[in-house]
This record gives C-alpha cells, sequence and structure tokens, in this order.
C-alpha cells in the first residue's frame, strides 16, 4: 500500500494534491470535517427536528397540495386521558426507585472489586460481572422468564424444598419487572462506579482508619465524596436507560404496571394518523426524562463546588 | 466479627454472579430437556434441540439478517466514526464540548425517542423499512461510542509521531496509513467490535425500523409473546455463547494490543 502511494506521487495532480494538503492544516481539517458534519445534521438533528414539527401537526402524511396547520391538540390529549398520565408518572416514580435499588445494590460490587480484590485479579472479576451485557435484552428476559414462570426454576425449587405448595405469583408483576430492571442497569452502574472507586488513593483510606474513623464514616466521609463522579453518571445513564425501556416490560411486567414507553411505541404504531401523537409523546418523553437529569446534575454539581 | 466483615462482600459478590449467570444456565439446560414443554425438574436429556433448531429456516434467515445488519452498521459507524473523531479532536474549548454533546446525543435518547424519530425520518432519505433503515438506525446509536474510543485514543497520541514522518517525506496519506491508523488500530477494533454487539443485540430500533425480515431479537420477541418451547431456549443459548465469546475475545484483543502498541511508541518517543 506504501508503495503504490510513493508511486502515485510521481502522478503530478496527486503529488500537487497531496503537497496541498501537508502545506495547508486547514484544508486538510476541511475535508476531514465533511462526512462527520453531514452526519451530525442528517442523523443526531434532522430526525428529532422533525419529530417535534411533526408532533405539532393535526395529521400526517399531509393530503396533496394542502399546507400544513400547527396545532397543540396532541399535547392536550395527553393530559386528558388519565391511562396516559398515570402511566407516564408510574414510569418516572418507578425509574427513579430502580436508580436507586440499582445504586444500592452495585455500590458494594464496585467497591469489592476495585478496592478489596488485588489488583492482578480486578479486570477478571471485572469481565465476569461485565459478560451478560453482550447478551441481548430479549434473551435475558427470556432467561428470567424460565426463571419466575409458573412451572420455572425458582418455583419447581421451591416446590420441591415443601417450602409452597403451589406455584407463587413471580412473573408478570413488579417482582419480575424489577428484576429484569436490575439485570439490564446493573452494567451502567457497574463501570462508572468502577472506574471512579478505582481512582480513590487507597492511602486516603488507610489514614482515616488509622485515625480511628468508623467504617461508616470512612465510606460516608471519603469514599462518597470522591466517588461522586461515578455516582451521578451511573444514576443519569440507569435513569435515562429506564425511562426509555420498552421491550422488557412487556416481556416481563404485568398489564398493571405498563412504562410509558411501551404506550409511546403503541399510540405509534396505531393504524391512522397516529404519527403526530406519537411524535407529541415521544417530545414529552425525552423532554421530561432530559429535564431531570438536567436538574440532578445542576443539584450534586453545586453540591461539589460549595464543598 | 472481623472475619465475617471480611467474608460479606466475597459473598456478596459471589451471589450477584449467580444472580448474573444462574438464569443463563438455567436457559442452556432447558434446551436440553427431552419434552416439547419447559418444566423441572428435567429429567430426560437429549441435544436434539440444540441439533434441530439449526434447521429452523425463519430463525437462521433471522440470524442472518442480524448478522447482514450488524456488518453494515459497523462499516458505516467506521467509515462516519473515525474522521468525527478526527474532526471533534481539532476543535477545542465550547466549540468542543458543544459538539460532543450534539454527538453523543443520540446515546443519551430514551431508546424509544430515538427508534420513533428514526422511523419518521427515513422516508425523507428516501429508505423504506428493511435492512436499509436498521442499519442506519444502528449506525446513529453505535457512531458516539466509537467516537469517544477513537478519540481517546486519539488523545494519547503524540504529535510528534505523525510530523517525524512527514519530515522523512511521507505525505498525508502515508502519514495516515503507517503512522496513525497503527496507532489508532486497538481503538477502532474496539468500536467495532462494541458497534457489531450492539446492533446484533439492539430490539427496539431493529423493532421499528424493519421490514418484513426480522432480526432475531425482534423475532425472538414476536415469538415469546405467544409462548416457549425447548427449542427457543437452545438457539438463544447459542447466540448467547457466540456473544460473550466475541465480547471476551475483543476485549482481550484490544487490551494486549493497546498494551503492546502503546509502550513501544513510548519507547518511539523517547529516543
Amino acid at each position: 500500500m506504501t508503495r503504490f502511494l510513493v508511486l502515485a506521487r510521481r502522478f503530478g495532480p496527486y503529488r500537487a494534491f497531496s503537497d496541498a494538503l501537508s502545506m495547508h492544516p486547514g484544508l486538510r481539517y476541511g475535508l476531514v470535517a465533511v462526512l462527520p458534519v453531514l452526519w451530525i445534521v442528517v442523523a443526531n438533528i434532522a430526525p428529532l427536528a422533525r419529530m417535534v414539527l411533526i408532533s405539532f401537526y393535526e395529521s400526517f402524511p399531509l393530503p396533496p397540495g394542502e399546507t400544513p396547520t400547527l396545532t397543540l391538540a396532541q399535547y392536550q390529549a395527553f393530559f386528558e386521558r388519565p391511562l396516559y398520565l398515570t402511566a407516564f408518572a408510574r414510569t418516572f416514580i418507578f425509574a427513579a426507585l430502580a436508580t436507586a435499588l440499582t445504586l444500592f445494590v452495585i455500590f458494594p460490587i464496585a467497591y469489592y472489586i476495585s478496592k478489596v480484590v488485588p489488583r492482578d485479579k480486578r479486570l477478571r472479576l471485572l469481565l465476569l460481572a461485565i459478560a451478560p451485557f453482550w447478551i441481548s435484552e430479549i434473551i435475558r428476559s427470556f432467561a428470567w422468564i424460565l426463571m419466575l414462570a409458573n412451572r420455572g426454576a425458582v418455583n419447581s425449587f421451591l416446590m420441591w424444598m415443601g417450602l409452597t405448595g403451589r406455584p407463587v405469583e413471580l412473573l408478570y408483576n413488579n417482582i419480575s419487572l424489577t428484576i429484569g430492571v436490575l439485570y439490564l442497569t446493573s452494567l451502567y452502574m457497574l463501570l462508572p462506579l468502577y472506574a471512579a472507586l478505582e481512582k480513590i488513593d487507597d492511602r486516603l483510606i488507610e489514614a482515616a482508619s488509622d485515625l480511628g474513623a468508623l467504617r461508616f464514616t470512612i465510606l460516608r466521609r471519603i469514599i462518597m465524596p470522591l466517588s461522586r463522579e461515578g455516582i451521578i453518571t451511573g444514576c443519569v445513564l440507569v435513569f435515562l436507560l429506564v425511562t426509555g425501556l420498552y421491550a422488557l416490560p412487556q416481556l416481563l411486567g404485568g398489564p398493571s404496571n405498563t412504562l410509558f414507553a411501551s404506550i409511546v411505541g403503541q399510540v405509534f404504531s396505531r393504524a391512522g394518523d397516529s404519527w403526530p401523537l406519537g411524535s407529541a409523546f415521544s417530545v414529552i418523553l425525552m423532554g421530561v426524562s432530559l429535564a431531570f437529569v438536567a436538574i440532578f446534575m445542576a443539584l450534586f454539581q453545586s453540591r461539589r463546588t460549595r464543598a | 466479627m472481623k472475619t465475617l466483615g471480611r467474608l460479606t462482600l466475597p459473598v456478596y459478590f459471589w451471589l450477584f454472579v449467580a444472580y448474573l449467570f444462574l438464569p443463563l444456565l438455567v436457559m442452556a439446560a432447558v434446551g436440553f430437556r427431552d419434552s416439547n414443554f419447559v418444566a423441572f425438574p428435567i429429567q430426560a436429556w437429549t441435544t436434539r434441540w440444540y441439533q434441530s433448531v439449526v434447521f429452523e429456516r425463519d430463525i437462521m434467515s433471522s440470524i442472518w439478517v442480524s448478522v447482514k445488519v450488524a456488518l453494515g452498521a459497523t462499516a458505516l459507524s467506521l467509515i462516519i466514526g473515525i474522521p468525527m473523531a478526527f474532526f471533534v479532536a481539532g476543535l477545542r474549548g465550547f466549540r468542543r464540548a458543544a459538539m460532543i454533546a450534539v454527538i453523543m446525543l443520540p446515546a443519551f435518547l430514551p431508546v424509544i425517542v430515538a427508534a420513533i424519530s428514526l422511523r419518521m425520518f427515513i422516508g425523507v432519505l428516501g429508505l423504506q423499512t428493511g435492512i436499509g433503515a436498521i442499519i442506519f438506525g444502528h449506525a446513529v446509536s453505535t457512531i458516539p461510542f466509537v467516537v469517544v474510543m477513537i478519540l481517546t485514543r486519539l488523545g494519547a497520541m503524540s504529535p510528534n509521531l505523525a510530523d517525524a514522518a512527514r519530515d522523512l517525506g511521507a505525505d498525508e496519506f502515508i502519514v495516515f496509513l503507517r503512522v496513525t491508523l497503527p496507532f489508532l488500530m486497538p481503538a477502532i477494533f474496539g468500536g467495532a467490535v462494541f458497534s457489531m454487539l450492539l446492533s446484533f443485540e439492539d430490539f427496539v430500533r431493529s423493532f421499528f425500523l424493519g421490514g418484513f425480515e426480522p432480526t432475531f431479537p425482534v423475532l425472538l420477541f414476536s415469538k415469546l409473546r405467544f409462548g416457549f418451547d425447548p427449542g427457543l431456549a437452545a438457539i438463544s443459548t447459542m447466540v448467547l455463547v457466540a456473544s460473550i465469546v466475541i465480547g471476551l475475545y475483543a476485549e482481550r484483543f484490544s487490551r494486549r494490543r493497546q498494551l503492546g502498541n502503546s509502550s513501544k511508541i513510548v519507547a518511539l518517543d523517547q529516543r
């Protein structure tokens, strides 16, 4: 390849072009920037802009020759049906609870891998905890269905032990939903927490413990503050993941705990002129979840500057 | 008391590992059950599910669709992601932060929002729902990760390397091919495998952007809504093992390359 490029330099126009690139970093940069800028506009910005626009339409696709009238009707529909509002509120409460639960469950795991285990074994244990996350959400939900179903592994085990005479209802309710969601979210909490905890100097912890600090004090006064960045990142990632969950709640959750993303999907795929309504719901979901994240980050970042 | 305290964390950790792996092991075991129904304990064992599922046309064709989509999305995200990393690397200060925010945006949107906005947009690009649209949708979601991985590696590269090559008479193309690209290779490889796995396991985007040919997760989802049999457990197990093996291999490879390469580069730098 190099030989070919060296040969190509005998060819005048090519040499002029490549010399121009060497001489003018600006030209080089401009050429490199074309494709990325185009992509950012087409893939990252335009679809969202179009979605926001469609959410103000009365119907879509428009009848030919008609100019679109902008309306707030789609947004009103959201506030008129209690079904939508309760699912919406439930989603955000559930997301907040799931985020807190994930933090509580994963923090000791991240602490154990990054602070207790000897350095050369850390990566192996981390990989062990990460490996299941290369698998599809659907396959993982399926695995939990097999665990929790009435004739599934857990119930069979309980009945074999004689702990229960007939199957316990584990599937299609909040239990199965929570177990499944935790299974999805742990990675997004584990990696930022691990990265943050790993950076903490062990000597700080030793010093505190030499000075007689209790374990809880060390946790509260040293480890928590120094890993704040990781905690914030993890919580934000998990929260956004849960608010957008679509498939897992349909497989593991019951009819009474539908999350808002499923409703958005249903509304959007419904026959008829449902794109504007689906768009409006998406805009609401996106706006509120990003607002939550912004408030959350503002709260905790300001605390850091005070300290 | 002290030993008890010392034991709590390891025990808790291994319980967590059991929580992660037990369902997967149960699923693998169900695939060996000699019956048309799923129940426990498994008394009669058979390998027929693992054998026969390979001949089920709809499952195999959905896996083939998934593979095509994953390869296409990976290629596209490298073609766009590599220049995008260079583009961001050339920015400073506020512009850089703002550009990174815009690039990362698709990774932070609720997945359903991303899928729906793309579904309504593909018509503008002249795409129909189908493999092409899914590839586009997956690339949108994987490019942020590719860019971040390459950008991190790019930040570790000394500008002296490229300058030295230029002083020795290399033109820009040779510098890119012989100096920059080899240095970035671990990050590119890591980003590629990450994109591939992310694309292969995606459900929501494939579901909304797909046409009549479902990807494997979409097919599995629609089958699971009507029930399940040991055959589904068998094929899921096989896909799962393949994903984990590829993921672990890629992780190892890119880490080894990274260590090897950077030490060499450091040695070169100091000379």
